[in-house]
């Protein structure tokens, strides 16, 4: 008996140990894997703002051209965000919104800016974007929604015009996993802290727009897909609630309602 | 890793074909059940339940395959479910995985040649003890029960 035992635990062992040895090689880098994400990553990125773009219109004013640049360029400086990896685009749209697409596109709707009270509330909905990004949520949602076969027949050509509009549709108007959500927001309060914008003002954001909810919902396509907007709120307060520092404006106010009356138009 | 021992007594020819089976059916498992682990357990298990009532011979074998099939499986299931997960679920490719699934190759192959070698040897009539599976295989099958 106490032979079996010896000979059972030594099989179990040597197995163990065999895996062991084998974690210590970095077989990510000897099969390129994480290259190959990249890269189709990068394609489906491409094709699908290729099909936005097609399909909607993009706003080329170079007053909100600049003046995104001027808030994402913030962010991502004090966040040490490589500032390329985040290519914003806003979009001619009533609905508010804003959703991120693969390989750092990050689409806001005008009707979203329209309806921020301050750059503040902006600034919150782009970091709580591009948190979305820097975490790839984006790939894991698409790989989790329509499957890693789909994409990869996407990326090599054979996948048709209606995958990759489906795709998008599933990107633009429904929410991620309620836990990548609140990362997502637990992350973009970090990057409002510390390029020092107050996050208080995105709490009260999605407060307002929670309330609004029942009014005009066809317009609140953002809020419809992230739920719970109240509770997400208070745990953005609660979570900054002890971070003490001294905010700044990004652009000056005038800039702000200049854009506001721009989009007006 | 395994014994050529003299058994209990000298198997005949359609024992020996029949033992000789017990580690084909495993062996033409391992083929099929490389992508689907449960493949392999549920056709030794089937060989095992209709032969044991058959002679001692071919009991014990059948049981030596029957148990190192069960270790196969929860190896290969665990890698299964491991990669479902990664496809399906926000689980990605690393190097600990790679690393698990070459462990389990390696595994699976040794437990392929070592299959293919009994088989052969059973077949020629010469008992062949694993190690540990033959030991806990003595301990599961009694000539007289």
């Amino acid at each position: 008996m106490k032979k079996i035992l010896i000979q059972g635990v030594i099989t179990i062992a040597l197995f163990f140990a065999t895996w062991f040895l084998l974690i210590q090689i970095d077989w990510v880098a000897i099969f390129k894997i994480q290259k190959v994400t990249d890269e189709t990553e990068e394609k489906i990125g491409e094709l699908f703002w290729d099909m936005t773009q097609s399909t909607e219109n993009e706003n080329n004013s170079p007053l909100v051209k600049n003046t995104m640049d001027s808030l994402v360029t913030k962010i991502c400086l004090e966040n040490k965000i490589e500032r390329k990896l985040i290519k914003i685009h806003v979009l001619d749209k009533d609905e508010i919104n804003a959703f991120a697409l693969p390989n750092g596109h990050l689409i806001i709707y005008s009707g979203l800016i329209s309806n921020s009270d301050n750059q503040e509330e902006l600034c919150g909905v782009i970091s709580h974007e591009i948190a979305h990004i820097r975490l790839n949520h984006v790939i894991k949602k698409l790989v989790s929604e329509i499957g890693l076969s789909v994409l990869i027949s996407i990326t090599t050509g054979n996948g048709n015009s209606e995958a990759i509009k489906a795709a998008l549709k599933m990107l633009s108007s429904t929410a991620f996993d309620r836990s990548l959500e609140k990362e997502a927001d637990i992350k973009a309060v970090d990057y409002l802290i510390k390029a020092k914008i107050n996050p208080e003002p995105f709490a009260n954001f999605l407060f307002k727009l929670s309330d609004k909810e029942n009014e005009e919902a066809k317009y609140l396509t953002w809020i419809s897909t992230h739920p719970d907007s109240k509770e997400r709120a208070n745990y953005i307060i609660e979570y900054s609630r002890n971070k003490k520092v001294k905010f700044e404006a990004i652009i000056a106010n005038s800039t702000w309602s200049k854009i506001k009356e721009k989009l007006k138009e | 890793m395994i014994n050529v021992i003299k058994f209990a007594y000298q198997p005949g020819e359609h024992e020996a074909e029949k033992a000789s089976n017990s580690y084909l059916m495993s062996l033409i498992a391992i083929i099929a059940g490389l992508p689907l682990p449960i493949i392999n357990l549920i056709a030794t298990i089937i060989f095992y339940l209709g032969n044991r009532k058959g002679t001692f011979f071919v009991r014990w074998h059948c049981t030596q395959a029957l148990l190192s099939q069960l270790s196969i499986f929860f190896i290969n299931s665990f890698g299964f479910w491991w990669t479902v997960s990664i496809i399906f679920t926000d689980e990605i490719i690393t190097s600990k995985y790679i690393a698990y699934l070459i462990t389990a190759l390696i595994f699976n192959l040794i437990e392929f040649i070592t299959t293919i070698y009994t088989a052969i040897q059973i077949r020629k009539g010469i008992h062949v003890s694993w190690w540990f599976y033959g030991h806990l295989t003595n301990l599961i099958c009694k000539s007289g029960s």
